[in-house]
């Protein structure tokens, strides 16, 4: 069976680049798995977790907002920030859970500006909770 | 003696310096060759970010997003400056400086108010010095820029933008255009005119069907690219001005190094011939004793 290549950049730097048998990335909307051979896709990705399976064992990362663009067997995501699951800090992020919701949303945009802070941040406590 | 010793002297003060020089220049090397590295791996994502772009521009979609549309009027404009925190890199400071001074001008005519944002203490010093009033300033932006700090940033003028409470946005940092060439620029970044930078007009590629599926729809993905792509053009404001940086320090300790080399030579010849004109001086006076005891 084909394998997967899979290429994550962030702004900084190319953080991985490797053969993968299966991913499972955080859209917009759901979770979505990609497998060998997918057909060409463009998704937008949400805050949350990040999974790269090789044999049977399975890394977790965070992805955090981005894009993924998958052709010919290439996952390639586009993200702003990377991290492995284990380098979450959780307490860290309750804070900043807490200013995100102390932000005032007086307005319509303010109020989107204020739920994306508000849903990137718990996104990154539930994954900094399991581990 | 006098003379040759004072010139011995000089000469070994410049040799001192030489020294410092020539370590800043490598130094300056090796940050440079790092700082080309990072800029060099963020062009990788603004690469795909383009390509990205491209992709969606096949399905001919109408682009708008509130970051991509201009103002009727320009009340409260904004203008970061971007200079290094340290000196002894060449006309590097003073030249951005210069651009941002008359850029300010010019924003000044045109809008109502203007916000001032400094990073880099020689652009902090330089305003000040010329009593010119800064809303904020920066200096943990060094020669290498983080992208968490600068989304940080980018968050905020972003925001600002969209609730109305700034209408432009100008950047002015030097552009990296080769080892030899760098240049500082003005830019406005917000409103943004283009996404993902250079549109090479491949206008066959909107005649062809997207093979993509968009999950979960080409609008969304917009919504997405124009917040991203507008963060990767500050970031590479940040690292263009970095690697900038460092390269014309090179450059300047350079020609420093040339320069007290070219001087310490100069120096050699001139205490090697003064002190060979004392020692004639001398050789002539012991003769002439000499001489006086024979008579």
């Amino acid at each position: 069976m084909a394998n997967l290549h899979c290429i994550v950049v962030t702004p900084e730097e190319t953080a991985i680049e490797e053969e993968i048998d299966f991913v499972t990335l955080p859209l917009d909307d759901g979770e979505i798995g990609i497998a060998p051979q997918h057909s060409p896709l463009i998704g937008r990705l949400g805050f949350g977790e990040m999974r790269l399976g090789t044999g049977d064992s399975a890394q977790r990362y965070y992805v955090d907002g981005g894009f993924v663009q998958v052709s010919d067997d290439v996952v390639s995501i586009l993200t702003n920030r990377f991290l492995a699951a284990a380098d979450l800090d959780a307490k860290l992020i309750a804070e900043q859970l807490e200013t995100a919701r102390s932000e005032p949303a007086n307005t319509v945009e303010m109020m989107e500006i204020r739920d994306r802070a508000v849903s990137q941040a718990r996104a990154q406590l539930r994954m900094a909770q399991r581990t | 003696m006098a003379k040759a010793r004072a010139l011995d002297k000089r000469r070994k003060s410049v040799r001192n310096i030489r020294k410092i020089t020539r370590t800043m220049e490598l130094i300056a090397t090796a940050r440079f060759k790092k700082a080309m590295d990072r800029a060099t791996a963020a062009t990788a994502y603004t690469a795909r970010i383009t390509q990205l772009v491209k992709d969606l521009a096949t399905t001919g979609l109408e682009v708008s997003h509130p970051l991509l549309e201009g103002r009727e009027q320009t009340k409260r404009s904004v203008l970061l400056v971007l200079t290094a925190n340290r000196g002894l890199c060449g006309g590097y400071n003073s030249a951005a400086l210069r651009l941002a001074i008359e850029k300010r001008q010019e924003l000044l005519e045109l809008s109502e108010s203007l916000q001032l944002y400094v990073s880099g203490k020689r652009g902090i010093n330089g305003f000040r010095f010329r009593k010119i009033e800064i809303a904020e300033s920066f200096t943990h932006f060094d020669d290498q820029p983080r992208f968490d700090e600068v989304e940080l940033l980018a968050n905020r003028y972003m925001n600002a933008y969209v609730t109305g409470q700034i209408d432009r946005l100008d950047v002015v940092h030097t552009q990296f255009i080769s080892t030899a060439r760098q240049q500082a620029v003005a830019e406005t970044l917000l409103p943004l005119d283009s996404l993902g930078g250079d549109d090479d007009g491949d206008s066959d590629n909107t005649a062809r069907e997207s093979m993509y599926e968009f999950l979960p729809s080409a609008e969304s993905i917009l919504q997405e690219v124009v917040p991203t792509s507008f963060k990767v053009k500050l970031f590479k404001c940040f690292l263009d001005a970095a690697v900038s940086e460092q390269i014309s320090r090179m450059v300047a300790m350079k020609s420093a190094t040339e320069n007290a080399d070219k001087m310490i030579k100069d120096l050699s010849m001139q205490y090697n011939r003064a002190r060979q004109g004392q020692i004639t001086g001398e050789l002539l006076e012991l003769m002439g004793g000499v001489e006086a005891l024979d008579g």
